[in-house]
């Protein structure tokens, strides 16, 4: 027999149940959400649809470097790329972050494979699996006005519908500011916008295809986890770089994500892969502890 | 008391209502207790564990400055009974490094991650809150832990310099169990070198405490372990606000490793409010610069890793 129970006592049993258990603070709405791993196959940018794109490879040839003859840049950063692009031919490497365990400003930290997002009220957390670095982007605040820089400089953003629009000035330079795979550096005038936004499934997917043919994968090793048994939206990235000491006119690319199958763990100081021809990697060493 | 028509029918409805609640809440009802908000920015000006306040502790600093633990030389009570013999010979040589004037190894210096428990020394941490998972960011070189609410573990864990920890809320406390955590180079449980093996296994359980416990809690630490202050010579960057009277943050946790120690033990850290922003803090950056005008040796790759 079914038991009928009047609605004024599913009420008065709601009521002395209590509320249903609170969302926890990291979990309050967005207008979109975007929350979890992100995955990519490569490590590159993809070409803006129209406008001035990041200034691209020398060459097709293995190890070219970036194009310094891109006229964009402007001459002082033409002999920075240059430079690095000379040292890859002889088959060098030059400083950056990657090699240094430095943290990776945005947008070169895009080149990372996975990143998680963590959507908060006031704030957006961004993990990114290489080295562990995190970003961390105020919703609906203020640039200072002295700005102190720091490596992942002040970030700020906004939802303008179903996009998130991150803004980011007052990037530290450090000893090898790089903007870019392709060497170009930056200067204390940075200024990165970069728009997040959910992509159809069939998009993602047909861009990572693409960046794949174009780019090359990423070993599997590398934590480059996509789960393809999901079917739902990618997340994209487009964003825009601005630096008059470095570029002669703004750039822009994007990055897209699919849902992420897995998170590894990658430190830099270990050097788990040992690409280093037997060479014993060299890790920080103090004279005394930090603290 | 006499008891009226209207007062049985409401004394019924009540009891009905009541018994029904039990009945529908039925044997998960603690379960739906309201999960605590642990959220936030938290911190603390200790380097080191507070004593558990009964049974077997952490290794304690042999070396003391005004009856406190030496944060400048950290040699380890190696004749601790909870320590086997090969534990205690490591501990032993991490010390008398220590005592040359030399610095040993350690996650810190090395710039490697801190595996918990290590990690729980140190100053800041923000702990977000999901529904599914915590996660907990250290302020000391951008680290990062994640935790899987009701799960399990894997039947085949991976190690990692983590580990894998899965959580749980009982009532008003969060429980994490971790295991699974990598042996590295130097992994250490503390600052005193002690070891850990692969059968580590780290319970921790954190709730809110009352601004009053927390002082208590700081009173119990300091027994230990000095006082940091932000303008201090250590500089690095801790921040308490120093206003604020409401909750504290509090970790209790138990640490067993048969092959290390003969008994499990068990310590505290407690985290309280945090003022200012979050700092950036790189280890191969050095900020801090204590190498005497020697510049700081980061890694450096001959080939990028990818």
């Amino acid at each position: 027999m079914a038991l009928r129970v009047p609605a004024i006592t599913i009420i008065s049993l709601i009521a002395l149940v209590g509320p249903a258990t609170p969302a926890p603070s990291g979990d309050r709405a967005a207008p979109m959400d975007m929350s979890g791993a992100w995955s990519r196959l490569t490590f590159g940018f993809e070409p803006p649809a129209r406008g001035p794109g990041p200034i691209g490879r020398y060459s097709n040839q293995p190890n070219a470097g970036g194009n310094f003859n891109n006229p964009n840049l402007k001459p002082d950063a033409a002999a920075i790329v240059k430079a690095r692009s000379e040292m890859l031919r002889r088959g060098e490497d030059y400083p950056n972050p990657s090699l240094n365990c430095y943290p990776m400003a945005s947008p070169y930290i895009f080149r990372v494979q996975e990143m998680a997002v963590i959507q908060k009220k006031d704030e957006v957390i961004f993990l990114f699996m290489q080295d562990h670095q995190v970003r961390r982007v105020k919703l609906n605040a203020q640039h200072p006005a002295k700005v102190t820089p720091s490596w992942n400089g002040d970030s700020i953003g906004h939802y303008e519908g179903d996009t998130l629009v991150v803004d980011t000035v007052g990037y530290k330079l450090g000893p090898f500011p790089l903007a870019d795979q392709f060497g170009s550096p930056f200067s204390d005038a940075l200024h990165v916008v970069e728009r997040y936004r959910m992509v159809d499934y069939e998009v993602a997917k047909a861009l990572q295809e693409r960046n794949v043919r174009n780019q090359g994968a990423v070993a599997t090793e590398q934590a480059a986890f996509v789960d393809e048994n999901y079917k739902g939206k990618g997340l994209q990235i487009e964003f825009t770089v601005e630096d008059p000491n470095v570029f002669n006119t703004p750039w822009s690319a994007s990055v897209t994500w699919r849902r992420a199958g897995g998170w590894v763990e990658n430190v830099c100081a270990e050097n788990t892969n040992e690409y280093y021809n037997n060479g014993s990697t060299k890790v920080p060493q103090a004279d005394k502890p930090d603290f | 008391m006499r008891v009226g028509p209207r007062t049985f029918i409401l004394g019924a409805a009540v009891g009905f209502v009541s018994t029904a609640a039990l009945i529908w809440r039925g044997p998960g009802a603690e379960a739906a207790a309201p999960i605590p908000d642990l959220s936030g920015h938290w911190a603390r000006p200790y380097i080191g564990f507070e004593p558990p306040l009964s049974g077997p502790g952490p290794i304690v600093n042999r070396s003391r400055v005004q009856g406190q633990s030496n944060i400048n030389q950290f040699v380890g009570d190696y004749s601790s009974p909870i320590l086997r013999p090969q534990a205690a010979e490591i501990v032993k040589k991490h010390g008398e490094l220590e005592l040359k004037g030399l610095v040993a190894p350690n996650p810190s210096n090395q710039c490697l991650p801190m595996s918990p428990p290590y990690i729980l020394q140190r100053q800041e941490i923000q702990l977000l809150q999901q529904k599914n998972q915590i996660t907990i960011l250290y302020a000391e070189d951008q680290q990062v832990r994640r935790v899987r609410l009701n799960a399990k573990h894997p039947a085949r864990v991976i190690p990692s310099w983590y580990g894998d920890s899965v959580g749980r809320f009982e009532g008003d406390t969060l429980v994490i169990d971790t295991i699974g955590i990598k042996v590295g180079p130097y992994s250490m449980v503390d600052s005193y070198g002690t070891p850990h093996s692969e059968a580590l296994h780290l319970v921790e359980r954190y709730r809110l405490i009352d601004y009053f416990d927390a002082e208590a809690a700081a009173k119990m630490s300091e027994r230990e372990n000095r006082r940091l202050l932000a303008d201090n010579s250590l500089g690095n960057g801790v921040a308490i606000d120093a206003d604020y009277r409401g909750k504290a943050l509090q970790v209790r946790f138990t640490v067993e490793d048969e092959n290390v120690f003969t008994v499990p033990w068990s310590a505290t850290s407690t985290y309280w409010h945090a003022s200012g922003d979050w700092v950036e803090r790189v280890c191969a950056e050095n900020t801090v610069e204590y190498y005497a005008g020697l510049s700081s040796a980061v890694p450096r790759a001959e080939k990028p890793d990818f």
